[in-house]
């Protein structure tokens, strides 16, 4: 492939993660799979990487550009938190709720990966 | 365009304000919602408004999420040689947050929304948000309980892993990914590079695990 120029090289890369998603949304809406299509286009790509049949040069600074931002696009979903204001004091047994998920599932992922980690002993 | 372009600025003001702050609660996202949702609050601008401008910001998450096999391409290497410490521990753990954000609500007798949108707080927001179409949960509250999660994750899981004498990094990166993905992974990556990568591994995989879990139950 030629040597295309930055913006291009983005273009091409926004297209391929972009027909990647679209991909996987039409793999799952023709096998009514239960599961978001851009997370199985999110499989599709790492398969089609490690196949060779997509090469990671192709859309790496596309991918990098849009991870580096990806907290500006949740934006517009996290902002609808207004509508749950009337939940009122609701919202402290949700914390309450994550903080227990968090504690229990980091701890046992702690523990359990300290475990079976090969290299070294810490 | 107003909202597109307030959203942007907000945005890379909280880019600005985390370079300057150190602190996992000065996050961008969080000060972008903040600042967004009081000029929509005095304003009296009513959410759906919103959403229809700026929607071409939200389309992008889908490419975006695609984007994720990427640094986990990259980290091929590191797990292929500690699979069985990166995959095992980072299921289990995402398995175990899920069973107590899924049962936890349940004992409390909370409302069906918000049992729905909790479930997939250990996943990456864009997964979150992807998955309330399926679990039925509204999908602002579902993005901003993970948003959330991840926050509060950045918070309180080092001190805690520390207190549990979980020192190696993989453990630690894996541990913190598995359940608080994005901001935790940036707080782990302050820990130094082998933890931050093991946190992506995590992060990557718990996006898997939650939507398996979902796609079983629904």
């Amino acid at each position: 492939m030629p040597v295309l120029p930055p913006p291009v090289r983005f273009v091409l890369g926004l297209g391929l993660l972009t027909a990647f998603a679209a991909l996987g949304t039409a793999l799952v809406t023709w096998l009514r799979w239960p599961l978001p299509g851009s997370v199985v286009g999110m499989a599709l790509l790492w398969a089609a990487l490690s196949l060779g049949v997509v090469r990671l040069s192709w859309l790496e600074a596309a991918a990098d550009g849009l991870l580096g931002i990806l907290g500006l696009l949740f934006v517009p979903a996290t902002v609808g938190f207004i509508e749950f204001l009337s939940a009122g004091a609701e919202w402290g047994l949700w914390l309450l709720v994550m903080l227990a998920g968090l504690l229990l599932g980091a701890g046992t992922a702690g523990l359990v990966a300290g475990r079976l980690v090969r290299e070294g002993e810490w | 365009m107003t909202w597109v372009a307030l959203t942007l600025l907000a945005f890379a003001l909280g880019v600005a304000a985390q370079g300057r702050v150190r602190h996992p609660l000065v996050n961008p996202t969080l000060v972008a919602t903040v600042i967004v949702s009081g000029v929509l609050l005095v304003t009296a601008t009513p959410y759906r408004e919103y959403t229809a401008q700026v929607r071409p910001l939200s389309f992008l998450l889908g490419p975006a999420v695609v984007a994720l096999a990427v640094p986990l391409y990259r980290l091929r290497a590191l797990l292929a040689r500690e699979w069985r410490a990166l995959g095992v521990g980072g299921a289990v753990g995402t398995l175990v947050g899920v069973s107590v954000d899924a049962a936890l609500p349940r004992l409390l007798g909370l409302d069906p929304a918000a049992r729905q949108a909790l479930l997939t707080a250990p996943a990456t927001s864009p997964v979150a948000l992807q998955l309330a179409a399926l679990t039925g949960a509204p999908s602002a509250l579902a993005a901003t309980l993970a948003v959330l999660s991840g926050l509060v994750g950045a918070l309180v899981l080092p001190p805690a892993l520390t207190r549990l004498g979980v020192r190696h990094p993989l453990a630690r990166g894996v541990a913190i990914g598995s359940v608080a993905h994005g901001v935790g992974t940036a707080r782990a990556r302050e820990e130094g590079e082998q933890t931050g990568a093991a946190s992506s591994i995590g992060m990557g995989l718990a996006a898997l695990v939650v939507t398996a879990v979902v796609a079983l139950l629904g």
